[in-house]
Formats: C-alpha cells, sequence, structure tokens
C-alpha cells in the first residue's frame, strides 16, 4: 500500500530502504558529518499547514534515526535542505538531482557545500532509496 | 552612447605606425562588441586566406561596451584572429585586470597587423602609446616577464600585462596569452599568433573611467546584480571550491572524460582531484576577476614533495581532468606543477593535456617508445612523464616538436591508426566534458565556430541544469543522455552564449544571472533600445558571420563531426552504452539553423539577418 508523503509511516520506511542499501553504505561509508535534514514547505491545500522537517541521522553508511521534527528543529542540523513539495516530488521522481537542484536555487540548503558536494554518490543512492518507496504524493 | 570609448589602436608592427580607428555605430549597434566586433572587422578589413603566423593575419584585442563598467563579470575581454592550430576562426576571452584597464586607457581594443622583425612590446599609459625594444625580455617565461614589466613601469602603480610565454616565441600551436599570471585566453592558439608578430607583452595603465548612458539605473542594476550573483549557490560552490566543484558532480553524470575518453567512471580519481580535496590541502586563499562577487579562481601552494610549488594561481577543473582523470594521474600535487609549467610556458591546459592523454595511448599502443621521448616514460597516470613533456612541447625538442602542432597533426604524422584516438573536433581537442553523458554538448561540440568548446554557447549550464533561462525559452530539465530536442537547445544556447563574448562577460556570472539581467547591462551601459530580443538577434547574426567567416577560411558540413572515440560508447558509469545520434542532431539543427548541405549558411537566412556582404561573399 502506498505511503503519504510525507508521514511518520514514510520516514520510518526510509530509513528502512537506507539501511537496506548497499549504496548507500558505500557511498556513505565516511559520512560523520552529522545530521541531514529535509524541509518541505508548507502548502495547505493538501493538508501540509506548517512546515515539516524530516531528520536523518546518517553515520558511516547508517541511519542511526529518522523522525518527522518541525521546521524549527531541523534548522539544528549541521544540514538542512529547504525545498516545497513540487521540488521533493521532483527530486523522488529522479527529475531533478538535489545538487542540481541546489545550484538552480529550487532547493535551498543550509551547511557546508564542500561537503555536500564530496558526498553526491551518497545522495544519489539516498534518493534511490526513495524510489523504492511505495509514494503516495498528497497532490496527486 | 556610453561604455565605449569609441577608439581602436591600430598598430602596424611592420612599420611600427601606430593610429586610431573604430567601428561604425551600426556595428555595435549589430555585432555589441568584443569577439563580434573582432569577427565583422576582420571580414571587412583582412585576408581571410592568409596564413596563420603570417604577417597578413591580424591579432584583435577587444573589450565589449561592458567591460570595465563594474556590472559582475565584466573584467573579460576577447583576442581574436585566424586560429594556428585549427586554421579556421580563433577567439578566446580571457578574465583578470587587462580588459578594464585597456578601457580605463582609453580604448575599446588593439588591432595588431604585419610582424615585427625583433622582439617588442607595446606600453600604454593613457595617451602615451611606446612600441618598445624586447630582446631582453624574450626567452622569459610568462611569470618572470610579468615580474619584470610591472616593476620596470610601475613606479607609481602597477600596470596590467598580457604577455606570452616560450610557448607563443616557439609557436606551439595551442600556445595562450597570460593576463597578470593567473588569467588566460587559453584556446585556438593565439598566444602563437602573438610570437608569430614578435610582440611578448602589451603593459597598460589607463587612469579614466567608464562612462554609462544612464547612470542612475546603472547604479540600482548594479547593486542588484552583484547581491543576485555573489548569493547564487553556482557561485557560493565555486566561491569556496574553485571551477573544480564540478568534478565530483561530472563524475556522477558521466560528464568527466577518462583515460583519453575510454573509460566512463572512477570515483577514487574524483575524490582525489576534486574541488573539496583541492581546496582542503592546497589552497591558501581566493583570488577574483575585477569586479567578480563570484571569485573562482584559487590561489595555492604545495608544501612538500615532488612537486612542490611557492605560492600561485591554482588549477581550473579543466586542468584538473586534463592531468588528472584524462591521463589516469591522481595526484593532484602534480596537476598542480603541470599547471603552473603550463601557466610558465604560456599553454591552453586543455589542448596541452589532451595532446599529452593522446601521446600516452599512441606509448601505450607501441606507436611511440621511449626511443622517441628521449626516455620518458608515458605510461598513463605518471604525471613527472606528462611534466616533463611539457617542457619538450614547449621548446619543440624531440617528440615535442610534433606534440607541439596538437593532436590533429601529431594523429596525421604519427598515421597507424593514431587518428582513431586523436579526441578534437576541427583540430581543436575536445574540452573536459563528455558529450556522451550530454549529447548537446556534442552537438555544440560540433558547430561550435571555432571547433570542439564548451564556452562559446551556454550548453553546459543549460544542459546540465546548473543554470536554467525560462524567459529565453529553455526547458527546465534536459535529459543529458538524449539527443531528442537538443538541436533546438544548442542553437538557442548558441544565439544566447555568443553575445557572452561580445558584450564581454564571463559565463560563470551569467549563469547566475537572468537573460534579461543580461540585455539590461548592455541598455543602460550603451544607451541602446535594447532587450534581450535584441540579445538573442545579435547572437544569431554574429553566429552567421562567424560561421560564413569559417567557411571562407576551409570549413564545411564534413568538418561537423564528433571524433570516433566519443562515438564509442563507454562500458561504465552513468553514461554507458550512450552516444548522441549525430545524423539526427545535425539534420534537425542544419534545418534549424539554416545551413545549406555544405554547412554554410543559406543566403536568404544571411539576408534575413542584415549580413547581406556576407551573403554575397559566400553565395555570389
Amino acid at each position: 500500500m502506498a505511503i503519504a508523503f510525507p508521514s511518520v509511516e514514510w520516514v520510518e520506511e526510509y530509513k528502512k530502504q537506507i539501511n537496506l542499501s548497499e549504496g548507500y553504505k558505500k557511498a556513505g561509508a565516511t559520512w560523520t558529518a552529522g545530521v541531514v535534514a529535509l524541509v518541505t514547505s508548507a502548502k495547505p491545500e493538501i493538508g501540509i499547514n506548517e512546515d515539516v522537517g524530516i531528520w536523518l541521522d546518517l553515520h558511516q553508511g547508517v541511519c542511526r534515526e529518522a523522525k518527522i521534527v518541525t521546521a524549527e528543529e531541523a534548522q539544528k542540523a549541521p544540514f538542512c535542505i529547504t525545498g516545497d513539495y513540487a521540488r521533493w516530488k521532483q527530486v523522488m521522481k529522479k527529475e531533478l538531482e538535489p545538487v542540481k537542484g541546489m545550484m538552480q536555487g529550487k532547493l535551498k540548503l543550509k551547511g557546508d557545500l564542500p561537503t555536500i558536494v564530496r558526498y553526491v554518490k551518497a545522495s544519489q543512492e539516498l534518493v534511490e532509496c526513495t524510489t523504492r518507496i511505495e509514494t503516495k504524493f498528497l497532490d496527486e | 552612447m556610453g561604455g565605449y570609448t569609441n577608439k581602436i589602436l591600430e598598430v602596424d608592427l611592420s612599420t611600427r605606425k601606430m593610429d586610431n580607428t573604430d567601428v561604425p555605430e551600426d556595428d555595435k549597434k549589430r555585432f555589441i562588441g568584443g569577439s563580434g566586433v573582432a569577427a565583422k572587422i576582420f571580414l571587412d578589413r583582412f585576408n581571410i586566406k592568409a596564413d596563420p603566423l603570417s604577417p597578413d593575419n591580424p591579432l584583435i584585442v577587444m573589450n565589449g561596451p561592458i567591460t570595465g563598467s563594474t556590472f559582475p563579470g565584466t573584467s573579460r575581454f576577447a583576442v581574436c584572429g585566424k586560429s594556428p592550430l585549427t586554421g579556421i576562426w580563433g577567439e578566446g576571452t580571457c578574465g583578470g585586470n587587462f580588459g578594464p584597464e585597456l578601457k580605463f586607457a582609453g580604448f575599446d581594443g588593439i588591432i595588431f597587423k604585419g610582424a615585427s622583425p625583433n622582439p617588442v612590446y607595446l606600453v600604454i599609459e593613457d595617451e602615451k602609446i611606446e612600441l618598445r625594444d624586447a630582446k631582453d625580455l624574450w626567452g622569459l617565461d610568462n611569470y618572470a616577464v610579468t615580474d619584470l614589466l610591472k616593476e620596470r613601469h610601475g613606479k607609481e602603480r602597477k600596470p596590467k600585462v598580457l604577455s606570452i610565454g616560450p610557448a607563443g616565441e616557439n609557436l606551439v600551436r595551442f600556445a595562450a596569452i597570460c593576463n597578470d599570471k593567473g588569467d588566460f585566453i587559453g584556446r585556438t592558439g593565439m598566444g602563437a599568433l602573438m610570437g608569430s608578430k614578435k610582440l611578448k607583452a602589451l603593459v597598460v595603465k589607463g587612469t579614466r573611467k567608464v562612462e554609462v548612458s544612464y547612470p542612475e539605473e546603472y547604479a540600482t542594476l548594479r547593486k542588484l546584480l552583484v547581491t543576485k550573483s555573489r548569493d547564487a549557490v553556482v557561485a557560493q560552490s565555486f566561491r569556496s571550491m574553485g571551477t573544480d566543484a564540478g568534478m565530483d558532480l561530472g563524475m556522477m553524470t558521466g560528464d568527466v572524460p577518462i583515460k583519453n575518453w575510454s573509460i566512463g567512471e572512477d570515483f577514487q580519481l574524483s575524490a582525489n582531484l576534486g574541488g573539496p580535496s583541492l581546496t582542503e590541502k592546497y589552497l591558501t586563499r581566493n583570488h577574483a576577476c575585477s569586479f567578480c562577487p563570484v571569485a573562482c579562481k584559487r590561489m595555492v601552494k604545495v608544501d612538500v614533495g615532488p612537486f612542490k610549488a611557492e605560492e600561485g594561481p591554482g588549477p581550473e577543473y579543466e586542468t584538473c581532468a586534463a592531468f588528472g582523470t584524462l591521463i589516469m594521474n591522481d595526484d593532484l600535487a602534480g596537476v598542480i606543477k603541470a599547471n603552473e609549467w603550463c601557466n610558465r610556458y604560456g599553454l591552453d591546459t586543455i589542448s596541452c593535456g589532451a595532446t599529452i592523454a593522446f601521446a600516452m595511448e599512441a606509448y601505450e599502443k607501441g606507436l611511440i617508445t621511449k626511443k622517441d621521448t628521449d626516455g620518458i616514460d608515458l605510461t598513463w597516470g605518471n604525471i613527472e612523464g606528462a611534466i616533463e613533456l611539457i617542457h619538450k612541447i614547449s621548446k619543440r625538442e624531440g617528440i615535442g616538436a610534433i606534440l607541439s602542432e596538437g593532436t590533429r597533426e601529431a594523429a596525421k604524422r604519427l598515421g597507424k591508426g593514431a587518428e582513431e584516438f586523436a579526441v578534437e573536433v576541427k583540430g581543436l581537442e575536445a574540452p573536459m566534458h563528455d558529450p556522451r553523458g550530454f549529447h548537446g554538448m556534442g552537438l555544440a561540440y560540433m558547430t561550435s565556430i571555432r571547433g570542439a568548446c564548451h564556452l562559446m554557447h551556454l550548453c553546459l549550464g543549460v544542459e546540465q541544469g546548473i543554470t536554467a533561462y525560462p524567459e529565453v525559452g529553455f526547458q527546465e530539465n534536459y535529459v543529458g543522455q538524449s539527443s531528442e530536442g537538443k538541436a533546438e537547445m544548442v542553437k538557442l544556447c548558441e544565439d544566447f552564449g555568443i553575445p557572452c563574448n561580445s558584450l564581454v562577460i564571463c559565463e560563470f556570472v551569467a549563469w547566475t544571472l537572468s537573460a534579461n539581467d543580461l540585455a539590461e547591462m548592455v541598455r543602460v551601459t550603451t544607451g541602446f533600445d535594447f532587450s534581450l530580443k535584441d540579445l538573442l538577434s545579435c547572437g544569431e547574426r554574429t553566429w552567421l558571420l562567424k560561421r560564413g567567416l569559417g567557411n571562407m577560411m576551409g570549413a564545411s558540413r564534413e568538418d561537423d563531426r564528433l571524433p570516433k572515440r566519443i562515438l564509442t560508447p563507454v562500458g561504465e558509469g552513468a553514461a554507458a552504452g550512450s552516444v548522441p545520434d549525430v545524423e539526427k542532431l545535425l539534420r534537425e539543427y542544419y534545418e534549424i539553423r539554416g545551413l545549406d548541405s555544405k554547412g554554410k549558411p543559406r543566403k536568404e537566412v544571411l539576408i534575413k539577418a542584415g549580413l547581406e556582404y556576407l551573403a554575397k561573399k559566400l553565395h555570389g
């Protein structure tokens, strides 16, 4: 059954898929830079009344914790990437590569850009993991 | 009419006669400036059939109206002429500080005609202009000659210097021209053209300011654009890691050529050679061209080891790939040393690295041996061997004499199938972006005016999604490994990219701005009634003009091609199994662009663009 994005269930499934991914395990093996938070901007017309953060505690190729947090909490992560719903949907459908999205200003990054650039392969694997989740998009 | 000084210095090096000239206002409106106006001057006044290294081939240094205006990215100027490397129209642009200083001295450009019998250099201090003897400078490398001239002519204020090194003096066909040690007109061998005129250097000091037509609008627009450019993520990326920031992303998308374009992926190489490594290990400080909020330039230093180097200008992405992935070298310190030698000698790092990669493959295949290389081991990855070759190429010694002619000619001379792995288009070595990952870039290489070029169109930014210009008509997300819709994209990219070399503006800064911003910069500076539509029309007209020049110099439909190596799929990486559909791309492009079966712009297309004179020359 398709899982709504974003939701607690979706985030749990995402953590599971990340930890099942051999690709991410390899590409993220040396990642020790801390938590990555993904923030989806509010879009009341599809039921997202306030900004939603997804907190991913990534460490050496493993996702140690994944949870829904407030946008305020998400901003405390060393890396926080913010985009509107349509952009995250494009990312998950592999229509927008996240690093390019940041270059074009479609996704906003708070955090050390060189670190993100160094781990583009890992970011690609994280996107790949989202495609393994049967996702229900709230605007469809 | 702001922006222009309306004065072009004309120097006849054969007679030492100097004069001022200008182009009609109409040509400024139609071709803007920079390499656009230079091409028009060439067509109007010079011998198209002249040998590139003969006195009849002019060297044209040209600013654009916004050069020196202090708008972001306006340090650039163009240097043009018939290319000694390709034999067709050649041009390059350069950042740094020379262009603005030339304008501050009162000139839109300089046309060098003829050739001096002895080495000379030109000194401009506002109205005071002098050709001076350069016998004592001949043989000095770019760093030494720059230091010497700054000292000699900089008692109160240091001048800006444009120079050639030994490679230009020795007529290496891919010799570059250097501005103050760190910025280069690299492509198409303009350094050899300058060397053929025995012109060692230009020294300029100016005290004027660029006058703009609408000062209030200019001030408002400038403030807005500086902030916009500075804050763009691509600018932040380049500022923090240099242009080499693109190495890691490029490896992921199949953009980075490896082992003379025969391998599709090697993440270890990109991890060692990419922007983060360069920044963490060797960066001493950032550096910026005049008026640039992006500040992508790197100053680097290697403290220890065989490639120890004093602080100096560091390698760009193109150099990190050309002396890194392309030759299978993972030692970034070695790349920095190779870059320093190329800077000192005055060599285009793209063509030089590509030619060395070609030599390494020839060595692997047994087409050349240690006997031919005077004992240099050219095994893949041997950066020491590559650096030894740089010396030989610059001095035209031994195998270096053949390689100094460029890959196309070297392949001809080596024979035995060497053309199969010579990666060039129209004689210009391909830059470090793989068309198998991005098919539009393949078409852009085929149709670019000066040969395999990644700059005279904005394909790199547009197709890879680094930037987007919806107002021009581009799609938002192009699929790299598809030839669908790419002919239209490339034509638009050219029409928009060509004016960047006319304005002249840095492409990287252009990535951070909108197309309307560029048109506005022209309007408030010049006072022309100028919109985005005019910018694109100028782009199309100038592309047709330069294409016509290329046609008259011998380029035809057969030259719009990709080398066999690029049409051979790689087995791994993001672009595995993918090659551009050349037949489809060219068929559609020829239709959209209005080219005939010989590759010439059709008569009616030229007339529509207001190029009746060129139509008559091309079609009678």
